[in-house]
């Protein structure tokens, strides 16, 4: 566009410089490219005013408009602008005529040549590339899958959490015999080879033991071991058991039968703890009472 | 009977025991007896903290002769006995002492206050505001005072034994756990039986009144002890001696510590017991199996004081106290495991303890 005006230009100085016979045929010629817009500038054209011709066929590969006319002398200068849709060689003069109706006479030809840019031939679009398709059903399924399978994992963690903490339960409900506990106690403490430890819970479960055969669990505890120490059944086991555990002067040698003829009864002890505290016990111990 | 006395024939069995010993507990109940009826309990808690130097808080309503009692048991083992009645509007100095400006001389003379005492009651000691209440307790732990710059060993032995009345809880100042803590043993005190109550009466019509100067007086218990003690602070160390000896088998310790930790496992406990707890029961153990006659100490010593130690020194949680719980239910759970009741937290839960 740039080089055009300056084309221009120099050619209506030129036609300046070498007078208007020169100036009454004007060789103006300029390039453009198919529907790109061209200018020419200062463009003096001997004669009346002109005007462009209206468009009659809406084929017309080429689009004329005068932009400003200036009266120049006995004729009149102009601004063009043109735009063509085809490839070609163009004679602008063609599409003028003038505004009082007379002939176009001396109007000298303006050629003007529109070059393509496409490949020679070449008369069909490019071909349309396929973009990919969006995702099914957009963001708002994409969510409503994704919240879907959150639930589904929080449900499984859930359940998996209850059946884990009802199988505790259940576990935690199974009573728990006091022979399986006292058995192996009773059998290392006749043997000797009871610890620490394993006299402490020997002892407590014996106290357990008959704090329950007695009925005294809702007693105070201090209440209720007098009385199991007062009754005829368990204060001789109480008493042996505090003998062997606690006196430091107790000879194992010299009593050990008398100990292990108290705690015998209890080697085969299967009398079943319930679970919940003040629930009376299932089976009486066999050889105890 | 109370279950928790000790059975005469238990007393003084044991041939290992200085023969002292057994007579100095001997008199001195009987002559706390002369004045004092019943409260069996209370007499032998009282020895037990004055066996192992461990400070005893007394709960009970007014009226159950606990001024009467230490009042009684100080003059029986011929110990200093002071008392001081807390209000609000006590000051520390009023306890510990202070420093007064001697206008004769222009100089500080110190002057001692009431805690320099071997018995020392604290009556209602949740009536007095929490820094007076800390400066009793702090002598308590250190047995040493402050005052101005200089500091003062208590005499020995030394002992606090403080009451709080559980039932006017308007305008007191509840002691914290950490204050607790301090207190070996918590007793709560109970009315006597009608035959105690009875014999109570019938002792109080036999006083009569005491002529003073030209008029006379109505004679109160407090007039019944006369004489001398019948105990000295030398017996006295013995005895505390012979505590130290009375034996603990690692059975009897595994007991404790079992005990102490289900308090901190108990799913209905806030607050579980502190290892000063242990001592306490160990300590409390030794003095009660002395006071039986025994030198070793048995389940039934750890079962008998388990209450006293413990329950002012655990604290129930909101869900078991929206669930009705009381301290006692709760230790009666926790000593029931002993006898084999399986205490896991699964059967806790299955139990519906759960929290």
């Amino acid at each position: 566009m740039i080089m055009i005006h300056r084309s221009t230009t120099i050619a209506v100085a030129l036609f300046a410089a070498f007078g208007s016979s020169r100036a009454e045929s004007p060789a103006a010629s300029t390039n453009s490219t198919v529907g790109m817009p061209a200018r020419i500038d200062q463009l003096v054209i001997p004669g009346t005013e002109l005007e462009v011709k209206p468009i009659e066929d809406r084929r017309e590969p080429l689009i004329l408009r005068i932009v400003d006319a200036f009266p120049h002398g006995s004729a009149f200068r102009y601004n063009l602008v043109y735009y063509a849709l085809e490839p070609g060689e163009y004679d602008l003069r063609k599409y003028l005529r003038r505004k009082d109706g007379s002939e176009l006479g001396e109007v000298p030809a303006i050629a003007v040549r529109v070059t393509p840019t496409l490949a020679a031939g070449q008369i069909q679009p490019h071909s349309l590339q396929l973009e990919p398709s969006p995702p099914m059903g957009g963001y708002r399924f994409l969510i409503a899958v994704g919240a879907s399978l959150w639930l589904a994992g929080l449900t499984y963690i859930l359940m998996r959490g209850r059946r884990t903490a009802a199988s505790r339960r259940v576990e935690a409900a199974r009573p728990i015999t006091l022979g399986e506990r006292l058995k192996p106690l009773v059998g290392a403490a006749i043997d000797g080879t009871l610890d620490d430890s394993g006299r402490a819970e020997l002892e407590r479960l014996l106290i357990g033991y008959w704090r329950d055969r007695l009925g005294l669990q809702g007693e105070r505890p201090a209440v209720a071991l007098a009385a199991m120490r007062a009754n005829p059944e368990a204060g001789p086991l109480l008493r042996g058991l505090e003998d062997w555990l606690h006196r430091p002067d107790f000879d194992p040698k010299a009593r050990g039968e008398e100990l292990a003829a108290l705690l015998r009864p209890y080697l085969n002890a299967d009398e079943t703890i319930p679970a919940h505290e003040g629930e009376p016990a299932q089976v009486v111990a066999g050889g105890t009472s | 009977m109370n279950p928790e006395a000790p059975a005469p024939s238990e007393q003084g069995d044991d041939a290992s025991i200085d023969s002292e010993c057994l007579n100095f507990i001997r008199d001195v109940r009987q002559r706390v007896g002369t004045v004092v009826v019943g409260q069996d309990v209370v007499v032998e808690r009282l020895l037990i903290s004055l066996f192992t130097g461990g400070h005893l808080l007394l709960q009970g309503v007014p009226g159950l002769a606990k001024t009467l009692l230490v009042s009684t048991l100080s003059r029986t083992i011929d110990l200093h006995f002071a008392r001081i009645q807390f209000t609000v509007d006590l000051l520390p100095s009023d306890i510990v002492g202070s420093e007064i400006l001697d206008q004769r001389t222009n100089d500080f003379r110190i002057h001692k206050g009431p805690i320099f005492t071997n018995l020392l009651l604290a009556d209602e000691i949740n009536r007095a505001a929490p820094k007076v209440q800390s400066a009793l307790l702090e002598a308590m732990q250190e047995r040493k005072v402050t005052i101005g710059n200089e500091t003062f060993r208590l005499p020995t032995p030394f002992l606090v034994i403080a009451t709080q009345n559980p039932i006017e809880q308007s305008g007191t100042f509840e002691l914290p756990e950490a204050q607790l803590d301090r207190f070996m043993l918590c007793h709560r005190l109970d009315y006597p039986t009608p035959e105690e109550e009875k014999e109570v009466l019938k002792r109080n019509i036999a006083l009569g009144v005491r002529r003073e100067d030209r008029g006379a007086v109505a004679r109160t218990e407090f007039d019944v002890l006369d004489g001398g003690p019948v105990a000295t602070t030398e017996a006295l160390v013995r005895v505390m001696e012979a505590v130290h000896k009375v034996y603990v088998s690692d059975t009897f310790t595994d007991h404790v510590v079992e005990v102490v930790k289900r308090t901190r496992t108990h799913p209905a406990l806030e607050l579980g017991a502190s290892p000063r707890a242990g001592i306490a029961l160990v300590k409390g153990a030794r003095a009660r199996a002395l006071i039986h006659g025994r030198h070793y100490v048995i389940p039934e010593d750890l079962f008998a004081l388990a209450e006293d130690v413990l329950l002012h020194r655990i604290r129930l949680s909101y869900e078991a106290l929206a669930e009705g719980l009381t301290g006692p239910d709760v230790l009666r759970e926790i000593l029931g495991p002993l006898g084999g009741r399986a205490a896991a937290p699964e059967a806790a839960l299955a139990n519906g303890h759960a929290h």
